[in-house]
């Protein structure tokens, strides 16, 4: 099975901008995740810094994320992908 | 093959004292390196302050690139003698080493100089002048790519004297100690600290003078290139990556962008990291062919800060963040080449970031200026 393909961008931008949190958070998600995504970082994703930090899942991108929000969108993907 | 000279040194208190009272001046000049060592009359603060007028006068004038004999000669008339005991206040020995080969050393009151030469520690032989009166021992000689000089203050050799031996180790006995420390590694270090820890050992830990030991080599010049920024003009990008890829030596890439076009144009997958080793820099990525990618602006900045504070011969940071590495390649090379884009990132503009933090080329100019201050040669090319 392919898992869904998520990038943390950690450019100087998004890194000002709290990237590192989204880092902590994705690796500190319980073992579920990992059977599902594939984590991956980035120095800039379709310089889209505007909206730093920013994400890209599955091909979508998201941006202004923190954790929480993070944590929303992959609790999404995860119910659609079940 | 370009050479350079390698020095280092380590120079240890008397017992019960706070400073030593043997200084070492070096100089760097385009292709010289010129050593002073110095021993003050007796130990402490009045020895230390001794040998370091003798030394920074002596190196003052070296720098001057004035005659040995002029420059000697200034310094005995200068120089108090002792009253007393009617001998200057200061030893002074002089090494000057180009890139070449070509070595010329002035001795005065000081032990002999070592040559090791195919694992054999050797004297060097030297003429004695008079100067103003003072017997001076001199030498002009060729030294080969894999030989070594040491030089001593008569601590070393006296090392033993009220503890393990009654005459202390002699130059014989030091020639003996470097000539098998030398055989194990080839390396200054190693070999400065090994006869340290030789000398302390004779002394009982409870060195009965100030002593100092130094070492001198060749080794091969270490050359960096760090590309930092996008080039203004899209249409030098594949230039630029060449001037990089061409370049002799390690390879750096400071910033995401920039790793991005070099990736494009190498045709390279570019992977980031995912750990940070330091909460204020953003994690390394990897491209094959290059050494070193960090991120940009904050890492400059990071690495501006440690050289605002940086001492020579201070240590190095240890850790694993992209701005220790490119601190640590820095600081380890003789020839750093800065090729700098100064395309506007449109990406931190709205970042409104402070403005002292986000001018590349002002960051990079002050770098360079440090790095030329450590005596490296350092060139920046603008795109």
């Amino acid at each position: 099975m392919n898992k869904i393909q998520v990038e943390i961008c950690v450019g100087t931008p998004c890194h000002l901008m709290g990237a590192e949190e989204l880092l902590d958070l994705v690796k500190n998600l319980p073992d579920k995740y990992e059977n599902e995504f594939e984590f991956k970082s980035s120095h800039c994703i379709e310089d889209k810094c505007e909206m730093a930090p920013v994400v890209k899942i599955d091909g979508e991108i998201y941006g202004e994320q923190n954790p929480e929000k993070l944590r929303d969108l992959l609790d999404k993907y995860l119910k659609e992908n079940l | 093959m370009k050479l350079v000279v390698e020095e280092f040194y380590k120079s240890i208190a008397k017992d019960g004292e706070e400073v030593c009272g043997d200084n070492v001046e070096v100089i760097k000049q385009d292709d010289t390196t010129i050593i002073v060592l110095s021993d003050g009359l007796g130990s402490g603060i009045k020895a230390n302050i001794l040998s370091t007028l003798t030394s920074k006068i002596a190196i003052g004038l070296l720098n001057k690139n004035l005659p040995l004999e002029e420059i000697i000669a200034t310094i005995i008339e200068t120089l108090p003698i002792c009253e007393v005991r009617e001998i200057a206040y200061a030893t002074l020995a002089v090494l000057k080493i180009d890139n070449k080969g070509k070595v010329q050393l002035i001795e005065m009151d000081t032990p002999s100089a070592f040559l090791l030469k195919n694992n054999k520690v050797k004297s060097i032989k030297t003429t004695e002048i008079k100067i103003r009166g003072k017997r001076i021992k001199k030498a002009e000689f060729e030294m080969d790519r894999s030989d070594m000089i040491f030089m001593a203050s008569d601590g070393v050799l006296h090392a033993g004297i009220g503890g393990l031996l009654d005459f202390g180790l002699g130059w014989e006995g030091v020639a003996d100690h470097l000539e098998k420390v030398a055989k194990k590694k080839k390396e200054l270090k190693y070999i400065i600290n090994k006869m340290v820890g030789i000398c302390q050992g004779y002394y009982f830990t409870e060195p009965g003078d100030d002593f100092t030991i130094l070492g001198v080599k060749y080794r091969r010049t270490r050359e960096v290139t760090v590309l930092s920024g996008p080039p203004q003009k899209k249409e030098d990008d594949p230039e630029v990556i060449k001037e990089l890829m061409n370049s002799s030596g390690k390879k750096v890439i400071n910033g995401g962008t920039t790793a991005q076009i070099a990736a494009r144009e190498l045709d390279e997958e570019l992977e980031t990291s995912f750990e940070y080793h330091d909460r204020d820099i953003p994690p390394v990525s990897y491209l094959k062919g290059i050494d070193l990618v960090t991120e940009g602006l904050l890492t400059l900045n990071k690495v501006l800060e440690f050289l605002d504070d940086y001492k020579q011969g201070q240590l190095l940071p240890e850790k694993k963040d992209g701005a220790s590495q490119l601190i640590r390649l820095l600081l380890k090379s003789d020839q750093i080449n800065f090729l700098v884009g100064r395309a506007m990132n449109e990406s931190h503009q709205s970042l409104n970031l402070p403005l002292e933090l986000g001018i590349r080329s002002q960051i990079v100019d002050r770098i360079a200026n440090y790095l030329k201050k450590l005596n490296k040669k350092v060139s920046i090319e603008w795109y």
